[in-house]
């Protein structure tokens, strides 16, 4: 059992990093919109090269 | 198609127009001009995801807003203003109307980036905000303006108030504590765990021991890092000889933390690092959720204070030099014309026309204006246009004034002491009491060794968790429920003053009339034609006027019928030819009785003659709203005392006053006037809630315990009441009512059930059968009971 010794400093330290994380997104101010930030993954930076050849083979929605 | 509106808008589609745009092979419909071209413009710069990937239509797209409005941007002075300078680039912060989902916010991004000349955007869809940063030797701000009108948002210049920036930093201050608050109870949990089975299936002391000083440190943090907010506040009650909430949380906090402590350091008694994390995380929380909700109301209404520089066209000799309106000088001349601002009071030198002052006056009829009569600062002008020989500077004018009385009343806001807070006050001391007798009592006469244990057990299971979040959750919940209807809360005692209102005061114009002309009557003389293409025939034409009385006809409109040559007769009405559909080309005139050729015997607004031949009259009013009869009878049946409040002093007022049959009615009020009425009614003690929409109305809203301002309201009015309605709708008046009330009840239950515990667990605390276990697990419960209560209130 004295492995514990080791194992829960280890466990702390992750904490630290993870709360470290945290911290640094919250001043960069990625906590702002959450709205936004959920729907970017949604929109592909750049599409207009390859329009022209998904329009063909997609249906437009609704 | 799966759905007829306008692709854009999702609005109808006004019959006989052809907006169309083929987007993806497909057809697609648009209900004006300014939608069409908002969606062309999307799709042509390849954005068209947005039409995929949104999650509410757009608001519809408005024309070409005012050249001279943007370009006053442009100078110089005003530049300075609104912006600042950081290494070459220029920073500026925009509100933006429109913004209804998260997809606007990436086609606004998108749309600008692709600007070589500007470095970074960040749009905020939650709170409508955009923050450029630029290089404004490639790019005016007025064309920046520019390109964000293109895609159907109205962009201006914002400037968040210092409170909202402290709010904002504040928000985010939360969110940090929150989490070492929530990381640290889990460990701590997860350590607790451990130290719970050990207690049963035994435990090595040497572990036990290990176990408690990671607690200890783990837990460190929590308490004198997250919990600060507390601690200050507590701080400062007991330092001005107070009592709040924050007093017994501090105090348990600290007693539970300083006990497991010294049990730590010295290898006796009990630990209770758990408890002390997870209070501190549940109270954050909720404290949490309960200022967001405050900080989006109130980012919310701040949208609504845009810096419009108002400008003004000075007359210098033959030329005309654009100014801003705060640089007017006595004596000086500017012309003004058709459909703007008058910036400065003043005396009319020439021209002619009508304009509306019912923003100041309450009137609603527009005034006639001719050489010679006066005119004031912030009213609009309709048709003509007119020189105007300024008499005061803008900062002495009557808006001024109006300004400045309202800010006298700010401080004067009637204040009421919170029943909860005089509740927690009364609660404390006796808990307090309790607290310390309970330890002298143990510790002098009874068991010495106990006494600490005792009355930490005490402390621990009357926690004043329970109590704490009675109210902030009720409120916080009251408010999310509330929001979604429409209504939005900046000043939370709203809610616990409503439910003992006494008195309404409401004003006319505008708030219980629509504030526009709509055709109450109409009169046909010729039996050649029908009332309903001849209304059509007359907002054809009326579509050419700039005058309040051509919106009365805006729905008739049908582009279908054709007229030429529309001539704008400043003052009478308008001429035009009308050319039927067989060639037939007739003289057309819509317009004064006197313009028309007919006697003028009706009250009719507008006639229409064709040929000279009187064919048709229309009666217009400003008609009273559809749902205020019954909105009026429901407040009646509450109890309430109605008053009608209002600057008009014409023959309208006895025509609403004999449809809704107010208890009292003041007309021809000023302003101040107004503010008297309604201190007379706080002096009485009654509590008052005043409805408004005018920059008149609004010195009334701090006099009133509650003010209510309507959406269609002045910028000024909006932003200085309590709650916005922002449906446009009166109902809404009565949704706040009753979710005050139910926000009420819920709080008293919460109250009853958080003390009514308190009231039993106490003594047997006191006598000390309550292990510290079965206190936590009691107070956890209590809480919970409490939160979910108050969620009841998010249902339906």
């Amino acid at each position: 059992m004295s492995i514990i010794y080791v194992l829960i400093p280890i466990a702390i330290l992750f904490v630290c990093i993870g709360l470290a994380i945290f911290f640094w997104a919250v001043r960069s101010r990625q906590f702002d919109d959450l709205n936004k930030e959920g729907m970017s993954i949604l929109f592909d930076d750049e599409k207009k090269t390859i329009k022209s050849e998904t329009d063909t083979d997609k249906q437009p929605p609704q | 198609m799966s759905y007829t509106g306008c692709f854009h808008c999702n609005e109808a589609i006004p019959a006989g127009s052809n907006f169309s745009l083929v987007i993806e092979q497909q057809q697609r419909l648009f209900c004006c001009p300014g939608c069409l071209a908002v969606a062309e413009t999307i799709i042509d710069q390849g954005l068209g995801d947005y039409y995929k990937f949104r999650t509410a239509p757009a608001s519809k797209a408005q024309l070409v807003p005012d050249q001279l409005q943007l370009v006053s941007y442009d100078s110089t002075e005003v530049l300075s203003d609104l912006t600042q300078h950081k290494d070459n680039l220029t920073q500026i912060e925009l509100s933006i109307s429109g913004i209804s989902c998260a997809a606007c916010a990436w086609l606004i991004e998108k749309q600008l980036q692709k600007n070589p000349a500007i470095h970074n955007v960040s749009v905020n869809s939650s709170t409508a905000r955009c923050v450029i940063s630029w290089d404004i030797q490639r790019l005016k701000l007025s064309e920046l303006l520019n390109i964000i009108n293109k895609l159907g948002y109205q962009a201006s210049p914002f400037m968040a108030d210092q409170e909202e920036a402290v709010q904002q930093a504040e928000l985010r201050r939360f969110l940090k504590r929150l989490a070492v608050s929530g990381f640290m109870s889990m460990q701590v949990m997860m350590l607790a765990f451990g130290l719970y089975f050990g207690d049963y299936t035994g435990i090595d002391p040497e572990f036990e021991g290990y176990l408690r000083w990671i607690s200890l440190f783990l837990t460190t943090p929590v308490v004198f890092y997250s919990a600060k907010p507390f601690t200050l506040s507590a701080w400062r009650a007991v330092k001005g000889r107070e009592l709040n909430m924050d007093v017994p949380v501090t105090l348990a906090v600290f007693y539970t933390f300083l006990a497991s402590a010294y049990a730590t350091v010295f290898d006796t008694g009990e630990v209770y690092f758990e408890s002390v994390c997870m209070f501190v995380f549940l109270l954050q929380l909720g404290k949490f959720f309960e200022f967001r909700a405050r900080a989006q109301a109130r980012a919310a209404t701040g949208n609504l204070l845009k810096i419009m520089p108002v400008s003004a066209r000075l007359v210098q000799g033959d030329e005309l030099v654009p100014t801003s309106a705060r640089r007017l000088e006595a004596g000086q001349v500017i012309l003004v014309q058709a459909g703007e601002t008058i910036a400065a009071d003043g005396v009319v030198l020439s021209g002619e026309s009508s304009v509306d002052e019912s923003m100041l006056t309450g009137e609603y009829k527009a005034v006639n204006k001719a050489a010679g009569d006066a005119v004031m600062a912030g009213s609009i002008n309709h048709d003509g246009v007119m020189k105007i020989t300024v008499h005061q500077p803008l900062a002495h004018s009557r808006l001024g004034q109006i300004i400045e009385l309202q800010q006298q009343t700010l401080n004067q806001k009637p204040q009421i002491v919170e029943k909860t807070t005089q509740l927690a006050r009364f609660f404390i001391q006796r808990l307090l009491i309790i607290a310390l007798g309970t330890f002298l009592v143990w510790y002098f006469w009874l068991d010495k060794d106990r006494a600490f244990w005792v009355t930490l057990s005490v402390l621990v299971a009357t926690c004043p968790c329970a109590l704490t979040l009675a109210t902030p959750t009720a409120i916080t919940c009251a408010l999310a429920r509330l929001n979604r209807k429409g209504i939005l809360i900046k000043n939370q005692q709203v809610l616990e003053i409503l439910p003992q209102l006494d008195s309404v005061f409401l004003d006319k114009t505008g708030s219980l009339t629509q504030g526009r002309f709509s055709i109450q009557r109409t009169q046909l003389h010729d039996q050649a034609y029908t009332p309903d293409t001849l209304l059509a025939l007359i907002a054809r034409i009326e579509a050419y006027s700039e005058h309040p009385i051509a919106h009365a006809f805006e729905s008739y409109l049908d582009s279908k019928i054709k007229v030429e040559q529309v001539q704008v007769h400043v003052g009478s009405g308008l001429s035009a030819v009308w050319v039927r559909e067989h060639g037939e080309s007739l003289e057309v005139k819509v317009g004064s009785a006197a313009f028309c050729g007919a006697q003028a015997e009706t009250a009719a607004a507008v006639c229409c003659s064709i040929n000279q031949h009187l064919v048709f009259s229309v009666e217009l009013s400003d008609a009273v709203r559809p749902e205020v009869p019954a909105l009026i009878q429901t407040l009646k049946q509450r109890g309430l005392h109605l008053s009608m409040l209002t600057g008009d002093s014409s023959a309208q007022v006895e025509n609403v006053q004999q449809q809704l049959q107010f208890d009292r009615v003041f007309k021809g009020c000023s302003p101040e006037q107004k503010v008297e009425h309604i201190r007379q009614a706080v002096a009485q003690g009654d509590k008052v809630l005043m409805l408004g929409d005018g920059i008149n109305d609004s010195p009334c809203f701090h006099a009133a315990h509650v003010s209510v301002a309507l959406d269609s309201g002045t910028d000024l009015s909006k932003n200085q009441a309590d709650v916005v309605l922002l449906h446009n709708n009166l109902n809404s008046l009565q949704e706040l009512i009753e979710g005050a009330v139910l926000a009420q009840r819920i709080v008293k239950q919460n109250l009853w059930w958080a003390v009514g515990y308190n009231l039993v667990i106490i003594p047997l605390a006191v006598m000390g059968f309550v292990s510290p276990y079965i206190a936590v697990i009691g107070m956890s419960f209590s809480s919970i009971l409490v939160v979910s209560n108050s969620l009841r209130l998010l249902k339906a």
